[in-house]
């Protein structure tokens, strides 16, 4: 039956209550931070150079006091896709990838397929570099309301209003996309389970039959698409009798101020990023 | 009598009134909302109570006639905002109304379009959650309460209109018997305060809650009046399809078998108390006690 439990398993997006100093930075510092991190994630190749990020990102969620179980929990729905990628980068890409830092080995070979040196260090790589955004993207949403994160992005934007970024129409409709996900979530609950008590099979087909699951998920998607235009309305004549006239002359219930902790993260996160990013065609492997 | 909050006056309306034959959802309404009244709208899905009570907001204009709120006309453009903080809506579905992710930032989600400063908007969302007894939930995720508080939250964002009046649009239909209990008792609250309530419902038995009634049918007022006047009519009420309080039932039923009852008891202690008057009466006349034939002692 677990596999009806979604609110449970996505923990992207999900809040987690706490008290840590993680949670209690500013939600623009914390942005920015990832920002920084997804940056320089995107240019590291080594092995070193992950390792040095992934720890970084590991202590980021060990000062949270968020537990990996939690986060790990999150990645399961997309293991089926992970391994998929995982299996083709090891065996379709071993010739266009040289190993960084070693000499170049092939292990195997069969038609156009091989597993080299180079393809195994791309496939630990890549699940690296998964790991670190995951990290860093749950963090951000496990220790921020996602009300927070609208705002910290509507206040980053702001300077960009004269350009005519409407900032506060954004950070809106980025809320109430949060806001509904976990009553979409348990919509799909409720879908599947009348499907299933008709007879649908979602229980079995296991993780890796996802064709299978697939052609299942058509038969969800409809409905909930059905039911989320319905909710649209709801939702619109809510806002407008709410007086809801879009973003200009809105005022704020939270106001932020960065703090030196905040500015100390940033500062650390930057100098740590640059380095990174300065040595990473020296490092060994 | 005061003037009135919300003044109806002939309004017919239609969802598609340049079609050939329009299809009226409302059909020549006049009504009137006084100050501190507590209105209730019963009536069939379809009979065009919902459509009426989006008049009250400027949700919809009316096809003909006019929908006067606080002396402001809705089919004036430039009232619309003025009358959507005067008459505060509170809509079925708990879930579809609440925007923000943190109880605190939807309350004020009103407010905050209307450019209320800081500081007010802080005293606003204090206050309209002191209402609705859910202050200690201020910081929670909205999906993690119950329905009932839910629909308390989004009558405090309502609230924090500081609206004269609250328009309540079956509210209650989705909610369990306790949170429909939460509901009505924070309803009551607002209106012991002074706000006006329009209460849109098919429970007939909250329709006793309030000081006037009004029954709808195919887009028409059919009967109104004290919850007591239009519930002694139980006759046409049947005749459209529409139960009456169990109580006002029962009391019916008995008056049909002996003529002295009343049949317009609304309330289970109003029954309770003319039976027992009924009881104490008898055992007065006839020196037998019934009452003591019937608790046995």
């Amino acid at each position: 039956m677990e596999n009806f439990e979604f609110l449970r398993n996505v923990t992207i997006g999900q809040y987690f209550q706490g008290d840590s100093i993680i949670h209690r930075l500013d939600p623009r510092a914390k942005i920015t931070i990832l920002l920084i991190l997804v940056v320089v994630n995107s240019f590291i190749l080594s092995f070193t150079g992950n390792v040095l990020l992934l720890s970084w990102c590991i202590a980021l969620v060990l000062l949270s006091g968020i537990s990996f179980r939690f986060m790990l929990s999150g990645i399961k729905p997309a293991l089926p896709l992970i391994v998929i990628f995982a299996l083709m980068q090891l065996f379709f890409y071993g010739d266009a990838y040289p190993p960084y830092g070693m000499e170049s080995v092939t292990y195997w070979r069969w038609g156009i397929m091989s597993i080299t040196n180079g393809s195994i260090q791309l496939v630990i790589v890549t699940l690296m570099r998964f790991l670190e955004i995951f990290f860093l993207v749950s963090l951000l949403t496990s220790t921020t309301t996602t009300t927070n994160i609208a705002y910290a992005i509507e206040s980053m934007l702001e300077p960009f209003q004269r350009l005519r970024v409407p900032a506060q129409e954004i950070s809106l409709i980025g809320t109430i996309a949060l806001r509904f996900v976990p009553i979409f979530a348990e919509q799909m609950e409720i879908i599947m389970k009348a499907q299933a008590s008709r007879g649908a099979d979602f229980g079995e087909g296991g993780v890796f039959q996802f064709v299978k699951r697939t052609r299942q998920m058509v038969t969800l998607i409809v409905p909930l698409f059905v039911d989320a235009f319905r909710r649209a309305e709801d939702l619109i004549l809510a806002m407008d009798a709410r007086c809801y006239t879009g973003g200009r002359g809105r005022t704020k219930i939270v106001r932020f101020h960065m703090q030196r902790v905040d500015l100390l993260f940033i500062a650390f996160t930057a100098v740590f990023g640059v380095l990174i990013m300065v040595f990473r065609n020296h490092f060994p492997i | 009598m005061s003037e009135p909050i919300i003044r109806v006056e002939n309004v017919s309306f239609s969802y598609n009134p340049s079609a050939e034959k329009p299809v009226f959802a409302l059909q020549d309404i006049n009504l009137e909302v006084f100050p501190g009244d507590y209105l209730v709208i019963v009536g069939h899905n379809g009979s065009g109570k919902s459509t009426l009570a989006k008049h009250f907001n400027a949700l919809l204009r009316p096809t003909q006639g006019d929908v006067w709120v606080d002396g402001m006309n809705t089919k004036d453009p430039k009232c619309v905002l003025p009358i959507r903080a005067t008459v505060g809506m509170v809509f079925q579905i708990p879930d579809n109304q609440i925007v923000a992710t943190v109880v605190e930032e939807d309350v004020a989600f009103g407010p905050a379009n209307l450019g209320v400063p800081e500081e007010e908007l802080r005293a606003r969302v204090d206050w309209a959650l002191k209402i609705v007894d859910m202050d200690a939930y201020r910081q929670r995720a909205p999906h993690l309460l119950s329905s009932g508080q839910k629909q308390r939250v989004a009558i405090a964002g309502a609230m924090a209109l500081k609206p004269k009046v609250l328009v309540l649009d079956e509210s209650t239909s989705m909610l369990d018997p306790a949170g429909r209990e939460e509901v009505l008792k924070a309803v009551r609250t607002l209106n012991k305060e002074g706000t006006t309530i329009v209460a849109i419902t098919h429970f007939m038995h909250e329709a006793v809650e309030g000081n006037r009634v009004i029954v709808m049918e195919a887009g028409r007022i059919v009967a109104q009046g004290s919850p007591r006047e239009v519930f002694s009519n139980v006759e046409t009420l049947r005749a459209l399809h529409l139960d009456v309080p169990q109580v006002t039932e029962l009391a019916y039923e008995l008056h049909k078998r002996d003529n002295t009852f009343p049949a317009d008891l609304l309330t289970v202690d109003e029954i309770v108390q003319e039976i027992e008057r009924r009881l104490e009466q008898k055992e007065r006349i006839g020196g037998y006690s019934w009452a003591r034939h019937y608790t046995g002692q």
